[in-house]
């Protein structure tokens, strides 16, 4: 008895000084889906006979932590992160290489033949919505490029750089202004200038929150699933705008960690979780809409619905990941 | 003089030296290299392009300014302020005077990221001065408190520490027979001050503006909380630019701070220096304070006076009100109707709230631990045994008293953030020891000016009598010096404690999901609309002000720190 609470105690320790790089332990899974999401997942797996620990934090915290952990990798799969931040992690080289089962049937933009390491499982547009109760139809802004007209002045929030979603509304808006080498012309940044210039900057999700609780910002530049869960939170009735342009549509991916010490309980849940049956039960749960033709077939009619509620912008996440780096910097040192 | 004792004996303290100078080489001298190198050859090459692009950017120079104008102005004002409430505790007959002491005693417990929470969740958006002051003016706007206005009124009220300690000390030395002279000449009150008093004060007045010029160019956390929409600071910047993943930029930044400061530390040796033999009267006759003849002149100063202690208490006051009352009457009513323990109780019972005073208790403790057994073998071996080697020891532990946080913070992450030798080839950021590691860097240098002090007033025959009775110096060490120093060694692990539960500089750089601290749960919970996370803020303000009570109380009886 002693001997092993002596063990448990150096392995605290040992754990406690960063060394624990995945011992014989459960499978670790970064992934910024948080709360109750993360906890069904986890429940799921275990279910499913996958011992998993998941950790969540924000997209871009979690991005910056894989990439400082790069020489001591602490997980053995990441799951949620969206196409740029993916595509850069790849091309740091930090990911194993796996097809999932279900990469059969995906479409194209969803795979990743050339380097067979990245599989997308759903996918999510950034939205404009507008809170309905204080808003009528023929106010709110038919395109993202509206935003900067003068009757938006105060009247929406833009959100620090580091989360995905503000990164990808951004960079959608940006790309409207990018010639064919992908340079962004002056106009561009005149635009982006006049957009921050008449938002309201935020720096936390609870400041957002205040700012539609107290009726300043009527606008919501948002997620999908995001828009619902903010005009919950705040009371009030929110629609989405099918914007002249499209969208911009993120998608999330899963991969394996090059380095992993369990690399078959890793494919094994990456087999797992894309799995239509599991996309569709998730789908069912929380409204995502996958990308795999079975999983949504197998989703409720609602979940159908949304698949193709809004114009996609089309986007090419390969092209820009590599210049959003310096594009953000910009903005956070110029414009902001 | 000489060691001696069994064999053992040096065994150890070669062990120790060897762990000393690791340190030393791992967790200062690494970092400074990694800054310079990735200031001035981030690819290899020698160069000084990020200059450039500092300078190019418009938030950097427009940072730089705010810092400058808000450092400007804040010198003007705290000093204002700090040598008014020194006239008035000191100089001149104003009742109420314990009341004042304490008052402007608020700024030594009601610090960085703590007072910066508290400023905001009074003057804040949906703060009770604010909707105070809407009665009055019902056009003044809910965001009236930020920007350049807001950070230099904090720091007017929160800076006049140096002057509280400092200043007051130096007015005692005055001796009163000049003042009675100059005003048997003729001379007004106001005149034997200006032309009597204030010139003895003066090199302590110039150094205590150095001692604001110096905190307020690092300013971090009050404008942090209460800067508000596009106003920044250079430490700001530095962390932005470490986010941006351009460490280059963020590098050099923190160079062009540290050389602000050295300067202004290179002044105040300076001063120091002169002013030893300016400081006042050997013997002085006690200031008698002055009755004010004028009654409208006398009622001002009462005014002025106890507006300055209302300005600065009732802050204090509502946050310790408010961490009593229902988290519903926050935001809605200016005091608070009804009373409860609950957030006390959230805070110790549920675990997300806990979380944090724990692991800035842990990682407190353990900094604080560490640096006292480095500053403990430092300072007795460069006591004992004063050389070359033992000199430059002492100074390398001191170098980081001349060195922004922000610079030592980025220097660990540019250090650690891959493999490292030094550290047997593990990453430490992202871990959970980099941040105690740095709060000890940051802390050692204060120690180790209080541990030798009290070093230099141990008695040296209790050691020659040990010596001489036969005890090994190991022994002598742990039985005769030890127990001399212990008060103080407490005292010193009771301050660097405080000093790091509202540490907020090096906590923002260095803080991971795996070692949130208190300060950052602080900074966020400020944040935070959420009535139920800013009653646990204010309970965290009124623990870290509670607990600093203690230990400032504590060291001002037995000499330490306070009235000196």
């Amino acid at each position: 008895m002693t001997r092993n609470h002596w063990l448990a105690g150096a392995m605290t320790l040992l754990s406690l000084l960063g060394t624990s790089a995945a011992t014989a332990e459960p499978l670790v899974v970064y992934s910024p889906q948080g709360d109750e999401r993360a906890v069904w997942i986890a429940e799921q797996a275990t279910a499913a006979g996958h011992d998993v620990t998941i950790l969540t934090a924000g997209g871009g915290e979690l991005f910056d932590r894989i990439l400082a952990e790069r020489a001591n990798p602490q997980a053995d799969v990441v799951l949620g992160l969206i196409d740029a931040a993916m595509a850069t992690l790849k091309a740091e080289g930090l990911f194993q290489p796996y097809v999932p089962k279900w990469a059969k049937g995906l479409p194209e933009v969803y795979r990743d033949d050339a380097d067979r390491m990245v599989y997308k499982f759903w996918q999510t547009p950034v939205v404009i919505a507008y809170n309905a109760d204080l808003l009528a139809e023929d106010e709110a802004p038919a395109s993202w490029l509206e935003l900067v007209e003068d009757r938006y002045a105060g009247k929406y929030v833009i959100g620090p750089t580091t989360w995905q979603t503000t990164k990808t509304y951004l960079v959608g808006m940006l790309l409207r202004f990018a010639d064919d080498g992908g340079e962004i012309s002056d106009e561009g940044w005149d635009f982006m200038q006049r957009l921050y210039d008449n938002a309201i900057l935020v720096d936390s999700g609870d400041a957002k929150t205040a700012a539609f609780v107290n009726q300043e910002a009527v606008i919501d530049l948002n997620w999908f699933g995001g828009v619902g869960r903010l005009a919950g939170d705040v009371g009030y009735k929110a629609v989405m705008v099918d914007t002249e342009g499209g969208s911009p549509f993120i998608t999330e991916g899963i991969a394996i960690m090059k380095g992993t010490d369990q690399l078959d309980d890793a494919k094994a849940f990456v087999d797992w979780f894309g799995s239509a049956e599991f996309m569709a039960a998730y789908a069912a749960r929380f409204g995502q809409v996958p990308v795999h033709p079975d999983a949504i077939a197998a989703a409720p009619d609602t979940v159908k619905r949304n698949a193709t509620l809004l114009k996609p912008q089309p986007i090419d996440w390969d092209v820009v990941a590599p210049r959003i780096d310096g594009w953000i910097q910009r903005i956070e040192l110029d414009i902001k | 003089m000489t060691p001696s004792g069994t064999s053992r004996i040096p065994l150890v303290r070669s062990v120790l030296l060897v762990v000393v100078i690791w340190c030393a080489a791992s967790f200062i001298y690494a970092p400074i290299f990694s800054v310079l190198r990735f200031a001035f050859a981030p690819e290899g090459d020698v160069g000084l392009g990020a200059i450039g692009e500092l300078a190019g950017s418009r938030r950097v120079r427009t940072a730089i300014v705010n810092t400058l104008v808000v450092t400007g102005l804040s010198i003007v004002t705290v000093n204002a302020i700090g040598i008014f409430q020194v006239a008035v505790l000191e100089y001149l007959r104003v009742g109420g005077r314990g009341f004042l002491r304490f008052a402007y005693s608020t700024p030594l417990i009601f610090v960085s990221v703590a007072a910066a929470t508290g400023y905001g969740f009074v003057y804040g958006q949906t703060g009770a001065l604010t909707r105070l002051l809407q009665s009055v003016w019902p056009a003044l706007p809910n965001d009236w408190f930020t920007g350049t206005l807001a950070v230099v009124f904090a720091h007017t009220f929160l800076l006049t520490s140096f002057h509280f300690l400092f200043l007051r000390a130096a007015i005692r030395r005055v001796d009163y027979s000049t003042v009675e002279a100059a005003r048997g000449l003729g001379a007004s009150n106001l005149e034997a001050f200006v032309r009597v008093v204030l010139p003895v004060l003066l090199p302590t007045i110039f150094a205590t503006t150095l001692l604001v010029t110096y905190k307020s160019l690092g300013s971090f956390a009050i404008p942090s909380v209460l800067g508000g929409r596009r106003f920044d600071m250079v430490t700001e910047l530095i962390l932005t630019l470490n986010s941006l993943r351009r460490p280059d930029m963020a590098a050099m930044l923190s160079i062009g701070l540290g050389l602000a400061v050295i300067l202004c530390i290179a002044a105040m040796q300076y001063v120091e220096r002169r002013g030893s033999y300016v400081g006042g009267s050997k013997t002085p006759v006690p200031v008698e304070r002055i009755r004010i003849a004028s009654p409208f002149v006398n009622l001002a100063v009462h005014a002025a006076a106890y507006a300055i202690a209302v300005i600065q208490l009732v802050p204090i006051a509502l946050v310790v009100l408010f961490s009593f009352a229902p988290a519903r009457s926050i935001a809605t009513e200016v005091l608070p109707s009804s009373f409860t323990l609950q957030n006390y109780v959230t805070v110790f019972s549920q675990s997300t709230a806990f979380v944090p005073l724990k692991n800035s208790l842990l990682m407190g403790a353990s900094a604080t631990m560490a640096g006292l057994m480095i500053s403990l073998f430092v300072v007795n071996l460069a006591h004992r045994h004063a050389n070359v080697g033992t000199t430059s020891l002492d100074l390398s532990f001191m170098a980081p008293w001349i060195l922004p946080a922000p610079f030592i913070a980025i220097g660990l992450i540019l250090t650690y953030d891959e493999p490292n030798l030094l550290v047997a080839n593990r990453v430490l950021l992202g871990g959970f020891w980099i941040l105690p590691i740095g709060y000890a860097v940051v802390s050692i240098p204060i120690m180790m000016r209080f541990l030798r002090a009290a070093f230099f007033s141990l008695d040296p025959a209790l050691n020659e009598a040990a010596q001489s009775l036969g005890a090994p110096a190991f022994y002598r060490f742990l039985r005769v010096t030890v127990p001399l120093v212990l008060p103080v060694m407490i005292l010193i692990a009771g301050l660097t404690l405080n000093g790091i539960l509202s540490e907020y500089s090096m906590s923002a750089f260095l803080f991971n999901v795996n070692n949130k601290p208190l300060s950052i749960a602080l900074f966020e919970g400020a944040r935070s609309a959420n009535p139920e996370q800013a009653a646990i803020n204010l309970v965290y303000i009124s623990l870290i002000m509670a607990f600093s009570l203690g230990i400032i109380t504590l060291a001002d009886r037995y000499g330490l720190g306070g009235g000196k």
